[in-house]
């Protein structure tokens, strides 16, 4: 059955020299039909001038980007009772998508930003050499795992939500660095260590994300583009010990690191130990590192004056009293040939009387 | 004004493919799309492409699936050479760096489809279409020496005085310049016309345009009544689940939990060819054993669990966004549903229109290689091969020309109907209001099953709607991102395409593929095996017939 | 109630008034608490960035361990890191039968199994007052309420999304515990922009400017809206909201001098606890004036 449904949509008509204004609608609407359906009600009936994109209404052509409620997503999958339920003041509130520029109404500049981060990541296969007769030979579960990557529709809702780029608008993004991922991922491209030491020792790359899990709440295909963030860090780290000049590798060996030797965190060897690359003696020697030390002094002066912390507490961190399981589980771990990753988009949930995709066969990264 | 060996007006896998192909043979090559280029309908397709890649399969085999799929519609010749040149398609795709799905071995790994002999559909999950446009895209962004004109919108195409394509008029969406544009060869690659019926699998974007606009320069138009309807749709809505679905092993039930499909085709049961199967739930439901919503069920459940995260993930997306329903815990209601033109601008292999220096490849062409029925998987084989084949043989046409120069007064007489548009007062109906009486007219009398009074009252509402389109009047009315003008221009473009789909259902006195006429059921191979062409004469569609190309294949009794 | 305690690193390190304010407010709210002192860091998500089965196996040690809890009714933490990387390894080892057993095996050394129940839970104190002990009863218990005192929440990332993986299914209202708790204590919560986007802290070593310009934006923010203070479950948070304030101040131009409470801090203050005890003298930026203002409730 029909109801009735409030919009209040944000405007903008360049032409006009006006600022951007709200203004309210009203559809009548089956609850379970979408937001785009009310915004295309408002437009093919109340008013023909307000501008949004759209094309397959599927949620495939990414093309509807906008943010609903405050909550950057598409408008073709957001069902138009849902959106009222979450309305904080009855209106459902529909706005431009952020961190891009607004060109009109509900369309931003994609090219400005998400597109020109897309297009620094290199985005094309790169291969060594002449392709084969026929397909390159690829393990089936390095497509799958890219798959992931590949899901992305461009709709730019984790650029719109991403909190690094709020204070960082040159920050690569979630969405480029997913992208990459789709390459360093792939083994028939070639350039997988260049592709990792750019994107590290990039100010703006892998480790400028915040970790906050906004572009993995917002995707609406699963892409979880800080996973794959995190995959590139770990590769780079990992496969090919690059060492950054952004402290990303140190601070990931340090934390590490601390816990195998400590169990809980020797925060006050912290910073040190990742400006150094991991190592505490060389956090002393490297002009860099005492360059950042430096900087952390009058942090370190403050919370000695809070009381917070004592000198004694910078030098010395209790173990864990059975601390050798724990390095026997980091040495187990540590010591295998391959990473043993288990990616929820791929194998899904087993039920209660269900083995497992574990069991048949571990999933290598 | 800008000029170009070819422009290419459409940014799908059709159009992004032969702008690729023209700028291997060292045109300069423009692209130009209304949307931006990713946002382009290929990417909905989702199952998968065919070629006969494996060494048991043979090219010949796909080839007569295709003419039997096509119920003997389609020109052999044509289905020749796309069946011989899939299997390259496919690797020069893989070798681009598409992420197909793989078997044990490493090697490009295939899934069941409808139609087939052999599995020789290549496929990621079930986001194919999505996965080759992406990559094809990746190469746009690294050639950069191809212009892309993104947002752009064609309203007109442009010829000499001799005749010969000259170019195309179009409108900048961004800040509603109009500009002129010379073009020695124009490929159409601009898709489909799904937005003539509602409802419909078709995005909003596929509206016909270049189908319409080649019509009105005096392209023919062939086997406009070929309109395929998808088995499985969503009641309501009409949005697509796969027929990956039923490839890997899904069921169809009736209300009364038979499966059905025993009936109509034994042998292949829910994997017949989609007319095959549009018809059989079709007439279970008029027969009245479909669910109280106009529909039947589809019993994804039999799939394995792991299956169907790793290759039908897009339909729990959709089963649990758009119907509510957890697919790999119960079945989903669904109908037979608009999704695909056969028909479409009338072109040789290579991709060329009778209109001199005019081409078309993809969903706006008819080769014809569906006939009057395409088999899933080979639409996007369609694309990708005659795609290609176009922008070869436009590239290699436009060395031995030199550049046109079209009349400015083209550029002033589209700059004219628009601003007519906009400075219109209302006093006719809405651009909405019209397009949803076309829709709702044409899928109750242009639908799975038609006849002679059911099309005159189609044709009769078509005729009336294009007058009352000539006084629709808009709101917007500035220049930046102006979707309401564009919008009234398309409502033009599918008033044409209707009007043909219907003049050929008309003609057509016979059953074929995806026409079925309950006043003439049988297929009347002596007097109707050839194909319908409509060509606009003194504003009128005027008929001609044209021969069906066999090669090595007699027509026989059609049965799966 | 009885409950698995698990304190995390950092209550114990650089925000010892953390630590010590949960000591003095548990009693209140009659939680018996046992401290996993044997258990390990949660990996704060680095180490899951760093290896997935480590940082599973690290947390499945600590869940055996406060399995093996006689008689409590599930587990507690400080700290929305801890929460949301713990979840995040949770559902893994919850997800796969095959994958859960190849993890215990790293711990049965030690006489450890992880056991997936649906009864066992691991909550964050902020859940927990909410949903095991409930706001009902947190009212009883309050003899001061904090009338007039205007609260900013900031809930920290890793306890709020994402939400599919938090619960939000069967909690929906997770992410408005913060005001209702405030509301519950007589405070007033502070809308503004930041309280549920990042302090920054993660990127604190790898880029600084994107770290301390959020933490100086949101209490900006905060300060604009009126509050008096900010509190937050996370004492991650609270290193980049309070112990590096001043150098966030540089950031973002301007003077800030807003308190961080940490929350177990706030409900003392309404249970009748002295600013003191709860170890409120402790923090960088001081949190005089909200000490002064609740004085001045007691004397009303």
């Amino acid at each position: 059955m029909p109801e009735n449904y409030a919009l209040k949509i944000r405007r903008f008509d360049p032409e006009s020299g006006e600022p951007a204004y709200w203004q309210d609608f009203n559809v009548e609407l089956e609850p379970e039909r979408s937001v785009l359906d009310g915004i295309l009600q408002v437009r093919g009936d109340q008013d023909g001038s307000l501008a949004i994109r759209c094309s397959c209404q599927a949620a495939i052509c990414g093309s509807c980007g906008v943010k609903i409620n405050g909550r950057s997503r598409l408008a073709c999958n957001t069902l138009i009772g849902d959106a009222a339920a979450a309305a904080k003041n009855g209106a459902i509130v529909v706005e431009p998508m952020g961190n891009m520029p607004v060109l009109k109404d509900l369309i931003v500049d994609m090219d400005a930003v998400h597109w020109k981060k897309v297009q620094r990541v290199v985005p094309w296969l790169l291969p060594d050499g002449p392709p084969p007769d026929r397909e390159y030979i690829v393990p089936a579960e390095a497509m799958i795992d890219i798959t992931q990557s590949m899901a992305c529709i461009h709709c730019g809702a984790c650029v719109s939500a991403c909190l690094s780029l709020e204070v960082d608008p040159e920050f690569v993004g979630p969405a480029a660095l997913a992208k990459a991922y789709r390459f360093v991922g792939d083994p028939r491209d070639g350039q997988t260590e260049a592709r990792l030491r750019d994107l590290a020792q990039d100010p703006h790359g892998i480790y400028d994300c915040t970790h906050c899990f906004q572009c993995v709440e917002v995707c609406p295909k699963d892409v979880a583009p800080m996973d794959q963030i995190m995959r590139l860090r770990r590769r780079a780290t990992d496969d090919f010990e690059i060492k950054d000049s952004n402290a990303g590798y140190g601070h990931e060996k340090a934390f590490v690191n601390l816990i195998e030797k400590y169990g809980t965190l020797h925060e006050a060897q912290l910073l040190p130990r990742s400006y150094g690359q991991g190592s505490l003696i060389r956090s002393q020697l490297d002009p860099n590192s005492l360059k950042e030390l430096a900087g952390s002094l009058s942090t370190v002066i403050n919370g000695l004056k809070s009381g917070k912390v004592s000198p004694v507490k910078a030098l010395w961190h209790h173990k864990l009293p059975d601390q050798k399981n724990v390095r026997r589980i980091f040495k187990e771990i540590e010591s295998k040939d391959e990473r043993l990753e288990l990616n929820l988009y791929i194998v899904g949930e087993s039920g209660d009387d269900e083995e497992g995709a574990m069991a048949e066969g571990s999933q290598e990264s | 004004m800008p000029e170009h060996d070819v422009l290419v007006i459409g940014a799908g896998l059709a159009g992004q493919r032969a702008a690729l192909a023209a700028a291997e043979e060292g045109a300069t090559v423009g692209i130009m799309s209304k949307v931006h280029p990713v946002r382009s309908h290929s990417n909905a397709a989702q199952g998968g492409i065919n070629a006969a890649l494996n060494p048991e399969d043979s090219w010949e085999s796909h080839a007569f699936d295709t003419v039997k799929g096509s119920d003997y519609l389609g020109d052999q010749d044509a289905i020749e050479i796309m069946c011989r040149q899939a299997p390259q398609e496919i690797l020069d795709l893989e070798h681009l760096g598409v992420t197909f799905h793989r078997n044990e071995e490493g090697k490009l790994g295939t899934r069941a489809f409808g139609g087939a002999s052999a599995a020789r559909t290549y496929y990621v999950a079930d986001i194919t279409g999505q996965a080759i446009l992406h990559v094809l895209y990746e190469q746009l962004m690294k050639h950069d020496e191809v212009y892309r004109f993104e947002e752009w919108f064609t309203t007109a195409l442009v010829r000499d005085d001799q005749g010969h394509i000259a170019g195309c008029v179009a409108r900048n969406i961004r800040d509603g310049a109009m500009e002129l544009f010379a073009a020695k060869t124009v490929i159409l690659a601009s898709g489909g016309n799904g937005q003539v019926y509602n409802p419909t699998t078709n995005a909003l974007i596929c509206t016909g345009d270049g189908i319409a606009m080649a019509y009105r320069i005096g392209a023919p138009l062939m086997d406009m009544e070929m309109i395929q309807y998808h088995p499985t749709t969503l009641q309501g809505n009409g949005l697509l689940i796969t027929e990956g679905a039923r490839g890997e092993g899904a069921h169809l039930y009736n209300a009364q939990g038979e499966r059905f499909m025993e009936k109509y085709a034994p042998n292949k049961m829910e994997l017949a060819s989609r007319d095959v199967v549009s018809r059989a739930e079709q007439t279970e439901i008029n027969e009245g054993r479909g669910f109280p919503d106009g529909t039947v069920a589809l019993d994804i459940t039999v799939v394995p669990r792991k299956r169907i995260h790793e290759a039908l993930r897009e339909i729990v997306n959709v089963g649990r966004d758009f119907a509510g329903v957890d697919i790999t815990k119960d079945p989903i209601h669904i109908k037979p549903g608009n999704h695909y033109v056969m028909g479409g601008v009338k072109t040789d292999s290579d991709g060329r229109t009778p209109i001199p220096g005019l081409y078309a490849a993809g969903e706006v062409a008819c080769v014809s290689v569906h006939g009057g029925n395409r088999l899933g998987a080979n639409s996007l084989l369609d694309t990708l091969v005659f795609g290609g084949r176009s922008g070869t043989h436009a590239a290699r046409h436009a060395r031995g020309h030199s550049m046109p120069q079209p009349s400015q007064a083209s550029l002033g007489d589209e700059a004219k109907m628009i601003s007519e548009v906009v400075g219109r007062d209302r006093t006719g109906r809405r651009v909405s209001e019209i397009k949803r009486e076309l829709g709702s007219t044409m899928d109750k009398y242009v639908a799975v099953f038609r006849d002679e009074a059911g099309l005159n009252a189609a044709l009769e509402t078509v005729q009336r709607l294009k007058e009352e389109a000539k006084t629709v009047a808009i709101d917007d009315k500035g220049s930046v991102f102006n979707q309401d003008v564009l919008g009234a221009i398309e409502l033009g473009f599918m008033l044409d395409n209707a009007e043909a789909v219907v003049v050929g259902a008309l003609e057509r006195k016979e059953s074929r593929g995806a026409q079925f006429r309950t006043d003439y059921p049988e297929r009347n191979d002596e007097e109707w095996l050839k194909h319908i062409n409509i060509t606009l004469e003194e504003n009128e569609p005027k008929i001609s017939y044209s021969e069906v190309t066999m090669t090595q294949w007699e027509p026989q009794e059609r049965t799966y | 109630m009885k409950l698995a305690y698990w304190p995390g690193c950092v209550s114990r390190g650089f925000t010892p008034e953390l630590h010590g304010a949960v000591a003095k407010v548990a009693p209140v709210l009659d939680l018996e608490l046992v401290e996993l002192d044997r258990a390990n860091c949660c990996g704060a998500g680095v180490i899951a960035e760093h290896n997935q089965e480590l940082a599973d196996t690290l947390n499945a040690r600590t869940f055996a361990m406060a399995q093996g809890v006689d008689g409590a009714m599930g587990m507690m933490n400080i700290c929305s890191t801890c929460q949301g990387a713990q979840s995040e390894c949770q559902e893994r080892l919850d997800a796969d039968t095959a994958y859960r057993e190849h993890i215990n095996g790293h711990i049965e050394p030690e006489g450890l199994t992880y056991e997936r129940d649906g009864a066992w839970w691991n909550k964050n104190f902020l859940w927990l007052l909410v949903e095991e002990i409930g706001l009902d009863t947190l009212k009883e218990k309050v003899v001061r309420p904090l009338e007039g005192l205007r609260v900013a929440p900031f809930y920290g990332c890793y306890i709020v999304r994402p939400t599919r993986r938090l619960g939000f299914n069967e909690n929906p209202e997770r992410d408005t515990y913060l005001e209702q708790v405030i509301a519950t204590l007589g405070g007033e919560p502070v809308a503004y922009a930041g309280s549920h986007k990042c302090c920054g802290f993660p990127v604190i070593t790898m880029n600084k400017a994107t770290s301390l310009r959020q933490a100086g934006r949101h209490m900006a923010d905060a300060l604009d809206a009126g509050a008096d203070c900010v509190v937050t479950p996370c004492p991650l948070c609270h290193l980049n909201l309070d112990l590096q304030q001043p150098d966030a101040e540089r950031y973002v131009e301007r003077d800030l001098g807003m308190p961080v409470l940490h929350f177990p801090q706030l409900i003392g203050l309404a249970l009748g606890l002295e600013p003191k005890e709860l170890g409120m003298n402790k923090h960088v930026v001081s949190t005089r004036d909200v000490q002064k203002k609740v004085a001045a409730l007691a004397a009303a």
